[in-house]
């Protein structure tokens, strides 16, 4: 095992935000390259005329997720030093629900707002100011429904150990899963294509 | 009653030094920016370039004396005893840099106010016309346009150089006591002036000169950082340790996310596509360049202030 | 149609496959847990501004609150100091490199023809507000949550995600005039 090198002391905290860095440089340069930074092509996911949301969500999990898999199967990556949060089920679903309607409303997430405010879109300048403010309003309600925010703790728990299966046919299932959505969104694509035509 | 005590008891040196807060840093970008920009204008008197009335080299001294003056009043509000400012002026010590860098500013004024009048913009021309008159006068002496360049390029290198050597001076300084330290101020000087003059040229092929002068004087900054950590790297403990504030210490941050990669190697990657016309041109690189020019001043004093002889061991 | 850009000669290229774009994404993301130990987010940095601002303007009422308290740490370091800030900065400017060499950094809006300019800037600090609140309910956003738990097989993010598409898809057909 040598991997996570920062949890196995390779480097302090101060470089790790140098990482940090570089790891955002990254992170933000593909989001733009796959065409995130743009309102349209984001919320074009929820009309069914532009499925790329889907496609590179879940080609960036797969590719994670087989390399996280490959990589700690031959020991050189420990997987117990990688950080999961844990689940709250009811809370994580009612945030979902809300991010999703917040989501076709302002057109970006919070790392696609960064991408689309730094190409210059003044409606990604304005989602971020929206994020300040509704993390502003959170913090102040806070106290009001902490219990809440708190409620159905389960701990750290992954598919697998949910399902009882082994961690290399999880993966696979999901994999299988992904290349079905893929399919489905090409032909999605072009089913709305044609119609577009008519 | 004083209190009798023999070290140690002064709030702004315990337990690390913090005297200079942001006016030094304020002061020292400004100056390095303003010696940029003379040794620029200097070096289009030089060249000739400045035929009509479009030479960017006209609008320098106009701006330099402006941000001079904004620095020199950073600094006179660091001062801590403002009433005696003036007892600068009364002497002339040549082994301090302090008395050097005064009596530099004040060649430097009137060094800028000819520059100025070789070419009165006529929006303040209009209004004070005795300008205009002195103007014709100094424009009536031979090849003077010449000897402007040569001055300004005289004292703006001597202005860059100083901005350095004012913090070099304090040996007590691990980290600032680098003869480097004189020439990476300079150059940073430069790269910031370029960016600041290639922003406010209207002839667009001086603009895109100074873009590919800047791209090349960022370079320059990159090796002469190089050198400067090579120096300290391969010399006392207390040098490598002052050189690890930067490179992996409480400053290191700082220094490698806004000055390495935001202030030099972002804007010369999009600079040098850009001058070679494959994207379009944008004043961000220009911008980011100054920014982080000053963000340099700030983590060097700062860095500088922290690094110490005593407490050389602080990191580990 | 000639924007100003092609005028110059310079038109925006074309977005990579988005199959690319993901594989180079997860690799980031795989970069993240190899190097890191922890995946990407977006959300967890902005609370660090809120919660570094509000210390600054009311130090007490930000030290008292439960939500501000976890950001700010106990006080020996910058808050502003934190991982997933620097993270984003890193966001920004490899969205900015990435945008700059594909000529399409341009100041403008995105939006649907069916819209004016002033709504859509409303609706889409509304939507930053409310993705907010969401993202801080569910411990993350879509980068932290769905992209860095999708690929760890973790069940809150999973559910999360699944939850993001159904709100989405249940409120598209209201806010079909923004974008068609």
């Amino acid at each position: 095992m040598s991997a996570p090198f920062y949890k196995y002391g390779l480097f302090n905290d101060e470089v790790s935000l140098i990482v940090a860095v570089f790891i955002g440089l990254g992170f933000g340069f593909f989001l733009e390259r796959a065409g995130f930074g743009n309102g349209r092509k984001l919320a074009a996911q929820f009309y069914f005329t532009d499925m790329t949301v889907l496609k590179v969500m879940f080609t960036a999990i797969v590719t994670a997720m087989v390399g996280v898999y490959y990589l700690s199967i031959f020991g050189f990556l420990d997987l117990s030093l990688v950080y999961v949060t844990p689940t709250n089920l009811v809370p994580q679903i009612t945030g979902g629900l809300i991010l999703g309607i917040g989501f076709v409303i302002g057109g970006y997430c919070p790392g696609t707002a960064c991408v689309s405010a730094s190409t210059g879109r003044y409606d990604g300048w304005a989602y971020v100011a929206g994020l300040f403010a509704g993390i502003l309003f959170f913090g102040e309600v806070f106290h009001l429904f902490e219990k809440f925010y708190t409620s159905t703790a389960m701990g750290k728990v992954t598919l697998p150990q949910l399902f009882h299966l082994p961690y290399g046919l999880m993966v696979f299932l999901v994999c299988i899963m992904a290349l079905g959505a893929f399919a489905a969104a090409e032909w999605g694509e072009k089913k709305m294509a044609a119609k577009k035509e008519d | 009653m004083n209190e009798l005590t023999t070290t140690r008891h002064n709030e702004l040196i315990d337990p690390i030094v913090h005297v200079w807060g942001w006016e030094i840093p304020v002061y020292l970008f400004l100056g390095g920016l303003v010696a940029g920009m003379m040794i620029i204008a200097g070096y289009f008197f030089i060249k000739g370039r400045d035929e009509g009335h479009e030479c960017v080299c006209y609008q320098v001294p106009l701006i330099g004396l402006f941000l001079l003056s904004l620095g020199m009043l950073a600094l006179f509000l660091d001062l801590e005893h403002k009433a005696y400012v003036w007892r600068v002026y009364t002497t002339f010590k040549i082994k301090s840099p302090m008395s050097w860098g005064s009596w530099i500013l004040l060649l430097v004024y009137p060094a800028l106010l000819v520059n100025f009048l070789l070419n009165v913009p006529a929006w303040i021309g209009d209004r004070l016309a005795f300008l205009k008159i002195w103007s014709q006068k100094i424009l009536a002496i031979k090849n003077i346009k010449r000897h402007v360049g040569k001055v300004n390029l005289v004292l703006g290198i001597m202005l860059g150089i100083y901005t350095g050597i004012l913090l070099s001076s304090l040996g007590a300084r691990p980290l600032w006591n680098s003869a480097i330290l004189g020439v990476l101020f300079l150059v940073s000087g430069l790269s910031t002036a370029s960016a600041l003059v290639h922003m406010i040229a209207r002839d667009r092929a001086e603009s895109e000169m100074l873009a590919r002068a800047d791209n090349l004087f960022l370079t320059i900054e990159l090796f002469v950082f190089a050198l400067f950590f090579i120096a300290l790297l391969s010399s006392t403990e207390v040098q490598i340790q002052s050189a690890m504030l930067l490179l992996t210490g409480p400053f290191a941050a700082v220094f490698w996310v806004f000055v390495i990669l935001m202030g030099i190697l972002i804007p010369l990657f999009i600079q040098n596509l850009s001058v070679s016309h494959r994207i379009k041109h944008t004043p961000v690189a220009p911008i980011m360049v100054i920014v982080g020019g000053f963000v340099l001043r700030l983590v060097l004093v700062q860095a500088g202030q922290y690094s110490h002889y005593l407490n050389a061991h602080f990191l580990k | 149609m000639t924007s100003p850009q092609q005028a110059d000669g310079f038109a925006p290229k074309p977005y990579w496959n988005p199959y690319l774009s993901g594989i180079g994404l997860g690799l980031v993301l795989l970069a993240a847990f190899v190097i890191m130990g922890r995946g990407l987010g977006a959300s967890g940095a902005f609370s660090s501004v809120v919660a570094y601002g509000v210390q600054k303007v009311a130090p007490e009422h930000a030290n008292a609150n439960a939500f501000y308290a976890e950001y700010l740490g106990d006080g020996t370091a910058n808050p502003l100091k934190d991982w997933l800030v620097f993270e984003v900065i890193g966001v920004f400017l490899g969205g900015f490199i990435s945008g700059k060499i594909g000529n399409r950094v341009k100041g403008k809006i995105e939006k649907g023809p069916r819209i004016s300019s002033r709504s859509r800037l409303i609706y889409a600090f509304l939507g930053g507000g409310l993705m907010a609140i969401g993202a801080k309910l569910a411990r993350g956003c879509t980068s932290g949550q769905a992209l860095t738990g999708g690929a760890l097989l973790n069940l809150g993010s999973w559910a999360f995600m699944i939850s993001v598409f159904i709100g989405g898809y249940a409120f598209a057909y209201i806010m079909r005039r923004q974008w068609t």
